[in-house]
């Protein structure tokens, strides 16, 4: 039971980090249709630009009061924010010019996009991984006998109230009405007067932003950063997005909290090798039987 | 949606293959590095050349580098030996994809060395998964090959490495410089209970190494009185290795073993085991574990790891290569520096016998069989090989970790 509960609470932290970096596939792909396989990378970006603010505060240890709470929002906001600029400019530059072209050509786009992100944080930091420093002390509480850390309770809570805070957005605000409109029909939102342009790039800004966040967290969290860590989070997290169905706010979250789970229970039970196959096995589980995804309604086609 | 979601496998699958292509693509064009190690700026008469395949960008780019700086300098020193008319060059080739070794591009690597005819013998690879796939291309083209660091028992001994000379089953055309995974795993288990460990929880990286290392270690660490508490191996790609090791707190041992190397994630689980309450564990592994503390910084502290060969900044017969190493890098030497230096002079040597009196262009066959009948005192001490390849004195290093950096322990010299 003791050890239940640990692989549970570990898991819920490891899925908060996927649940995050799904949120930004999801409303990629509900507003124009692309597996934004760069998206993995921005997170990656985003872990990076965190560590060079805190280098740049002069932070190398673990925070305490004001510091703590002052140093860790700019950290956080500034690697949102510079995340959110580099997914609009990768919109702007890579993807906007081929919104009309064949799926596979904005596609394949991304995948480059993901090549020259992954080599340019190559030579930014160099090809080992590097230390994140520990921030974030990590006082735990004991929860029926098992330790839960500050750091897991900073991961999923953020998770959460981001998920919270962007369906609010999304059913509240003339911004985020033009979102969904744009989702349900680009051309009818256009003729509506919505300036498709912008609502695409304010996407871009939130689904990179929330990446920043999950790089600056799983920062805090592992302490260590690489620039290829991008590359099988994001894939892992692609997937919590499609399980949840993709697409759907809601189902990222569920997506990722339950891959975070399934991983780490797999792990446990069966061995750390077969945990991808045991997540993947799963996945195409609910496919066969749920195309649209746990939580994906199939309203309209895209394809 | 159904659509789409079978659009999203393939784009996954897309993705993966497209990957490869495209870096692999990218590594030969660019980090093609001929080097020559004439002092005079146009080579002189006959060029033959040294190849030399390593991973040089990437997670192993930080043993990597350093190891092909040894070989380069070694190719440098060698030049004044070789014959009139000739220069020695070594060319490297980087095995890297998407910042990790890999086999196929080792292998497309090598094929280059062989269609190049002034390539006369290859130094490499690091990794034993690499040298798995290059063995048998070397093998069926006659090509000399010797591995600095490649420690996989099955690359020399036993019906594997039959396997792998399948095209020339009677030539041996692979030597290494260093001794084996089984003899590191030996030394490791008879260290770890000499220390006074009884408990050991054993992790690998499901890679050739890895594996070899991490099952001689088991063996011989239970032959010795130990106890293995569980064996289990990783997961590629992830960075969260906390519920592995939430499994291993449970288990309660007193040792933690890793059979794999810090890129694929011995740094991590090194550094994950503080968060979950292991960090008072010890922590061991084999030469992968080298550069431990890039990752893991103080808290490689309490982590021990073997070179499997002699610590060349303590050998009397190294100082003046580390000297000489210094002064061109203007760094100190990496963990198999040495032995790539002594790879690529083994090399050398061995081309500038099959050059020898006559002074025309050896054959790959007459080089391959100077490499055999090697007699050599290099760095790391004078080297010759048994019939598979195997040096015939192993020589391992034992080392631990204090503030974040590797100290010397012991030298084991192991017996045949």
């Amino acid at each position: 039971m003791h050890e239940f509960l640990a692989q549970l609470i570990n898991g819920i932290s490891l899925g908060g980090i996927y649940a995050l970096i799904a949120l930004g596939y999801t409303m990629v792909y509900g507003i124009i249709g692309l597996i934004n396989f760069a998206h993995g990378d921005v997170y990656t970006l985003g872990s990076f630009f965190a560590l060079t603010i805190l280098t740049a505060l002069g932070v190398s240890g673990e925070l305490h009061g004001v510091a703590l709470v002052v140093d860790v929002a700019i950290a956080l906001i500034g690697a949102a924010l510079l995340c959110g600029i580099a997914g609009v400019l990768i919109e702007r530059l890579a993807y906007r010019r081929l919104r009309n072209a064949p799926r596979l050509a904005p596609l394949i786009t991304a995948i480059g996009v993901s090549f020259i992100l992954e080599n340019v944080m190559q030579i930014w930091k160099g090809p080992s991984p590097v230390p994140f420093p520990a921030v974030v002390p990590n006082p735990s509480v004991m929860i029926a006998g098992v330790a839960v850390g500050a750091q897991q309770m900073l991961v999923v809570g953020l998770a959460v109230v981001m998920m919270v805070a962007l369906q609010l957005f999304i059913h509240n605000t003339r911004l985020g009405r033009a979102m969904r409109a744009t989702a349900q029909d680009r051309d009818a939102a256009q003729l509506m007067g919505i300036n498709i342009n912008k609502t695409i790039m304010l996407t871009f800004l939130i689904g990179s932003a929330l990446a920043g966040v999950a790089g600056f967290v799983s920062g805090v969290y592992y302490q260590s950063t690489w620039f290829f860590n991008g590359f099988g989070a994001g894939l892992k997290a692609f997937t919590a997005a499609v399980l949840g169905g993709i697409g759907n706010i809601g189902g990222a979250m569920l997506g990722g909290f339950l891959i975070g789970i399934i991983e780490s229970f797999a792990t446990w039970k069966f061995g750390g090798q077969w945990s991808n196959v045991t997540v993947f096995a799963i996945l195409i589980l609910v496919l066969v039987f749920r195309p649209s995804g746990l939580l994906g309604e199939a309203v309209f086609d895209r394809a | 949606m159904r659509i789409s979601a079978a659009v999203a496998i393939i784009a996954l699958s897309a993705c993966s293959g497209a990957n490869n292509a495209s870096t692999a693509k990218n590594t030969t064009t660019t980090t093609t590095t001929a080097v020559t190690a004439a002092p005079s700026p146009a080579p002189a008469g006959r060029v033959v050349k040294i190849g030399i395949d390593l991973p040089l960008s990437g997670g192993d780019a930080s043993v990597g580098i350093s190891t092909e700086q040894g070989a380069l300098l070694a190719i440098a020193q060698m030049q004044k030996s070789v014959p009139r008319g000739y220069t020695l060059q070594g060319e490297a080739l980087d095995d890297s994809v998407q910042g990790v070794h890999n086999p196929e591009q080792g292998v497309s690597n090598v094929r280059s060395f062989i269609s190049d005819s002034a390539v006369l013998a290859v130094v490499g690879p690091y990794n034993s998964n690499v040298a798995r796939a290059e063995i048998p291309v070397t093998n069926a083209a006659g090509m000399a090959q010797i591995g600095p660091s490649v420690v996989a028992d099955n690359l020399t001994i036993g019906p594997d490495a039959q396997q792998l000379r399948r095209a020339n089953p009677s030539l041996n055309t692979f030597f290494r410089v260093c001794t084996t995974d089984s003899r590191q795993g030996s030394a490791l288990a008879q260290f770890a209970r000499s220390l006074g460990f009884k408990h050991a929880y054993i992790i690998d990286d499901n890679e050739t190494y890895g594996l070899d290392l991490a099952d001689r270690f088991e063996k011989d660490f239970t032959a010795d009185g130990g106890t293995v508490l569980a064996r289990d191996h990783l997961a590629k790609n992830t960075q969260d290795f906390k519920s592995l090791l939430l499994k291993v707190l449970a288990a309660k041992p007193d040792i933690v073993f890793f059979g794999g190397v810090t890129s694929t994630g011995g740094g991590l689980i090194r550094k994950q085991m503080f968060s979950v309450g292991l960090g008072k564990t010890a922590y061991m592994g084999g030469d992968g574990l080298a550069d431990l503390a890039t990752v893991a910084a103080a808290q490689a502290d309490g982590s021990y790891y073997t070179l499997a060969a002699p610590d060349a900044t303590r050998l009397p017969s190294a100082q003046a290569f580390v000297k000489a190493y210094r002064a061109k890098y203007n760094s100190d030497i990496g963990p198999y520096s040495a032995n790539a230096y002594a790879a690529a002079q083994v090399a050398a040597d061995a081309i500038i016998r099959a050059i020898g009196k006559s002074g025309a262009v050896p054959s790959r066959a007459a080089v391959v069989a100077r490499v055999a009948s090697t007699k050599l005192d290099t760095p790391i001490g004078p080297i010759s090989f048994d019939k598979y390849g195997d040096v015939t004195n192993p020589v391992l290093s034992l080392y631990g970790f204090k503030n974040g950096q590797p100290y010397f322990i012991r030298q084991i010299q192991l017996k045949l």
